[in-house]
């Protein structure tokens, strides 16, 4: 895959989150023409961009989606549910591409079918069907769609009036027409790489191209050589197809008129020349408006510099740059000249007003002002422009233009390389040679400690343990250094539920509102990204059983609305995350008789489990309440799946409910993976290691300690028996129990203690564990395996899995 | 080299890319009279036309180049439809 193309599945990836976040507070809140631009911006550089590549199907969609936001930007429409549908499934599909792009290099064959009728769903509240044909066809970014004008526009003077004459006698025989392209390329444009002639020599079927000089040129010294001052008209027989294809990332620098003879012999008769002024105009006008808002999206050159601009603006920069600032300028006078020459008629007059009004408000934005005019009064108008424009005035700075440009780009290029993206792996190799540091690190200390036993030099071992003392800290301090690049805040594992409780809600009729806490609380990755799952399982039961139906609600004397909550808080070196929903809550009896009918429980637990434990029932495998099984939840993944998704990542999870109420699931997690703690033992002969949290405690027994219940070991404990395992018969490995002293590790799994009968107990160790690969991998009794600082492979037990082993074989 | 530079004489070969500009305009305004060879110039940037619009340098050798003999010489040429050019710009 390209560089260009991989850096805009990454960027298009964050855009496409832009958009549907901005989409689902904006049906909350459709008034906030903050979120309306936010959205319009993501979606016209997402269109930008994808303008670069062959994706004619993507960059059509995108294009009809950002008519819609333009139109509901605009104030022509209402943003309402069945478009934000409409929205959020065309950004879907996208999404869908997008992944079809990473993995073929390509968009999916059924891609133009799919797009077809979203398009058209988009465009129906627009009041047209289809893309425009030149735009669809040209895959390009919106150029002016050439009409057949009846007069020609001034500038097509400077083809000369030899040429003129000729081409309008040809074109009078042929009833043919011409297309004249006048391209007036940004004055900044040779710093992004454009070469206007360049571009100029690919139009196709060139009858006349005139460069255009300025009308008049700096003097000699004060000329800036990177500075564009030319413009280009030239007269075609390309297409106009061809020509908004070639144009396509300079659209709102090229203005194309199709004429025939008549407009010409008008031309060079002088008439018409009015309304070719005011064509032009209007025009001009339109095109600068143009302009600004491609400056706005940040995207002016195909989102090449994206970042640049928007971070600017996100500063809130009061002073806009200065070439949009000239943008605006132009904006405003052309806006002041229409309304200078208001026509009498009043349907005209009104429309005129209107789009001028609309250039003032755009103008107003890109310079950071909010004076928004009274769109119906002129003056009102008219005065906000000349207002803006005072306040646009360039600012007096370095003469030398291109200094201050390539200063500006300089300090933008500052401001986005802040923060790096880095791949995953690049992290994971990292936390992989700080595990390895580790391992070397510990070597040191059996190193100290030959050199006391076989060399007997204390001296040189306590100088060891000194170089040990100083790399240990150095070591913590990388590990620490790299587990934070590794954090993330937990907004990321929220991001995805705004959008699935609303969709859910729609789907099951429930009007649901999500509130997210502590989204800052961050961290590790892995743990982020393992909580995904059961997150939305629990959001998802939340939904589906958790919250009543509005009219219900309103029985029961709640607000219509229910509230789901997901927050998040630090506590110590794990996370605690809750899902909150004010809905109904757990029935203690229903579960209860659930559970038995289902033969989870028996009849005598039936009657002995307490109401305030009943809602733990729920994580009995094979337990689900409800009645039928809907698409939303229920899908033969119960609660025992979130449980064990929990565990194995090391953490907690309960859950508390009052009747009529809510529901509380409440999941503890650990904030980082990478390093478990172990509790290092061994057991015929060889070392394994079980992690701390599960270690209960280490009890030294008397061989005559030992009972025996229904063929199990059991010791007694303050009064409470405990069943031992022997470890080493269970992993049958040869080993007979000394007939003295026996070392028990006491384990704590599932609220139950279980003791394990070992040779003898080490000490606890930080290790790295790593997940067991190849042969090894199907077996479940180990979770992983550590390397030892003295270089042997530590073992670590799921004892969990142990302890089902040992069932098994009793 | 795309761009010679001499005492009165540049000659432009090949693709004169937006990296010459610089040199091409301050050579074109530290020599008095100058000429300009585009006989083996097959493109020009924009930035190095629009200096020699500005310089007028004589042009030594007509490009070979059909775009650029037919579109851009006529404008560097001859001063008068230039002129004229501007005038309809301005008008």
């Amino acid at each position: 895959m390209n560089a260009l193309l991989a850096q805009f599945l990454t960027e298009a990836d964050d855009l496409l989150a832009q958009v549907d976040e901005g989409l689902l507070r904006l049906e909350r809140a459709p008034q906030d023409t903050d979120l309306v631009n936010g959205v319009f911006r993501a979606a016209h550089t997402l269109k930008g961009s994808s303008g670069l590549f062959d994706f004619p199907e993507l960059t059509r969609l995108t294009h009809a989606a950002e008519d819609l936001l333009d139109a509901v930007r605009g104030g022509r429409l209402d943003l309402d549910a069945a478009m934000t549908d409409d929205l959020l499934a065309s950004f879907d599909l996208i999404r869908g591409w997008l992944v079809h792009v990473t993995s073929a290099g390509r968009l999916p064959a059924t891609a133009g079918t799919a797009a077809g009728g979203l398009i058209e769903r988009l465009r129906r509240p627009l009041g047209g069907s289809g893309a425009p044909a030149a735009a669809s066809a040209a895959a390009a970014a919106d150029a002016p769609a050439p009409a057949v004008a009846v007069a020609a526009p001034r500038w097509a003077a400077a083809l000369g009036g030899q040429w003129l004459e000729e081409t309008a006698g040809w074109l009078e025989a042929t009833s043919a027409t011409l297309r004249l392209v006048r391209y007036t390329p940004d004055e900044d444009c040779y710093f992004r790489g454009e070469d206007p002639l360049h571009l100029l020599r690919q139009v196709p079927a060139v009858d006349r191209l005139v460069p255009v000089p300025p009308a008049a040129w700096p003097s000699a010294d004060d000329y800036d050589e990177y500075a564009c001052l030319l413009d280009f008209v030239l007269a075609t027989r390309a297409a106009p197809v061809e020509l908004a294809y070639l144009f396509r990332y300079v659209p709102e620098q090229v203005e194309i008129v199709e004429l025939g003879a008549s407009a010409l012999t008008r031309l060079l008769a002088g008439e018409g020349t009015d309304a070719g002024q005011e064509a032009g105009q209007e025009a001009g006008l339109e095109a600068g408006q143009g302009q600004g808002a491609g400056r706005q999206a940040g995207a002016p050159q195909a989102g090449q510099e994206a970042g640049a601009p928007q971070a600017g603006q996100e500063a809130g920069a009061p002073q806009a740059g200065t070439a949009q600032a000239a943008d605006a300028r132009a904006v405003l006078e052309a806006a002041l000249h229409t309304l200078s020459a208001l026509p009498e008629h009043a349907a005209e007059r009104a429309t005129r007003l209107a789009s001028a009004g609309r250039a003032v408000r755009a103008a107003a934005h890109v310079l950071g002002r909010d004076d928004v005019p009274r769109q119906d009064d002129p003056r009102a108008v008219a005065e906000a422009a000349r207002r803006l424009l005072e306040a646009a005035q360039p600012v007096p700075g370095p003469p030398d233009a291109a200094t201050s440009v390539s200063g500006d780009s300089a300090e933008a290029v500052q401001v986005g390389s802040r923060t790096l993206k880095v791949e995953q792996e690049k992290v994971d190799r990292l936390m992989e040679l700080v595990g390895e540091l580790n391992v070397a690190k510990n070597a040191l200390t059996f190193l100290a400690a030959s050199a006391e036993e076989e060399f007997g030099s204390r001296l040189l071992a306590r100088r060891i343990k000194d170089q040990y003392a100083g790399m240990h800290r150095i070591a913590e301090e990388l590990q620490a250094a790299v587990m934070d690049v590794r954090m993330l805040p937990l907004s990321v594992a929220f991001a995805r539920f705004p959008r699935l409780v609303r969709d859910l809600g729609r789907k099951l009729g429930k009007s649901v509102e999500l509130v997210t806490e502590g989204e800052e609380v961050m961290a590790d990755k892995d743990v982020i990204e393992a909580l995904g799952d059961p997150l939305v399982h629990l959001v998802r039961n939340s939904l589906d059983h958790g919250v009543e139906a509005p009219a219900q609600r309103v029985a029961a004397g709640k607000e219509a609305v229910a509230r789901i909550r997901l927050s998040a808080v630090s506590d110590g070196d794990a996370v605690v995350v809750e899902v909150t929903d004010d809905g109904a809550g757990i029935d203690p009896g229903a579960i209860k008789r659930k559970a038995y009918e289902k033969g989870l429980i028996t009849e005598a637990r039936l009657e002995a489990i307490p109401d305030a434990e009943a809602a733990d029932l729920v994580f009995l495998p094979g337990f689900s309440t409800a009645e039928t099984v809907s698409d939303v939840s229920g899908r033969g993944v119960g609660m025992d799946a979130v449980r064990a998704s929990v565990e194995r990542l090391g953490g907690t999870v309960g859950i508390s409910s009052a009747p009529g109420a809510g529901t509380t699931t409440r999941l503890r997690l650990p904030l980082s993976m990478a390093v478990t703690q172990v509790m290092v033992f061994s057991a015929a002969g060889q070392r394994f290691g079980v992690p701390v949290d599960t270690v209960a405690e280490a009890v030294r027994v008397p061989a005559g300690g030992f009972g025996r219940v229904l063929h199990q070991d059991v010791i007694q404990l303050r009064g409470e028996v405990v069943p031992v395992i022997d470890l080493a018969a269970t992993l049958h490995l040869p080993w007979t129990p000394p007939e003295d002293i026996r070392e028990v590790l006491v384990t704590q799994v599932g609220g139950q203690k279980v003791g394990l009968l070992v040779e003898r107990l080490h000490r606890e160790m930080d290790v790295i564990l790593k997940p067991m690969e190849g042969l090894l991998a199907g077996h479940g009794a180990f979770s992983g395996t550590a390397l030892l600082g003295d270089g042997l492979v530590l073992l670590v037990l799921n004892i969990k899995e142990v302890l089902g082993v040992a069932a098994r074989a009793a | 080299m795309p761009l010679e530079l001499r005492d009165r004489t540049a000659t432009v070969t090949g693709v004169l890319t937006v990296e010459e500009v610089e040199p091409l305009a301050a050579w074109l305004r530290a020599t008095a009279r100058p000429g300009v060879n585009l006989r083996n110039c097959t493109h020009l940037h924009t930035g190095a036309l629009q200096a020699l619009l500005l310089f007028r340098p004589t042009i030594t050798g007509r490009p070979l180049d059909s775009f650029l003999s037919a579109h851009i010489m006529p404008l560097l040429e001859n001063r008068q439809s230039s002129k004229e050019a501007q005038k309809g710009a301005a008008q």
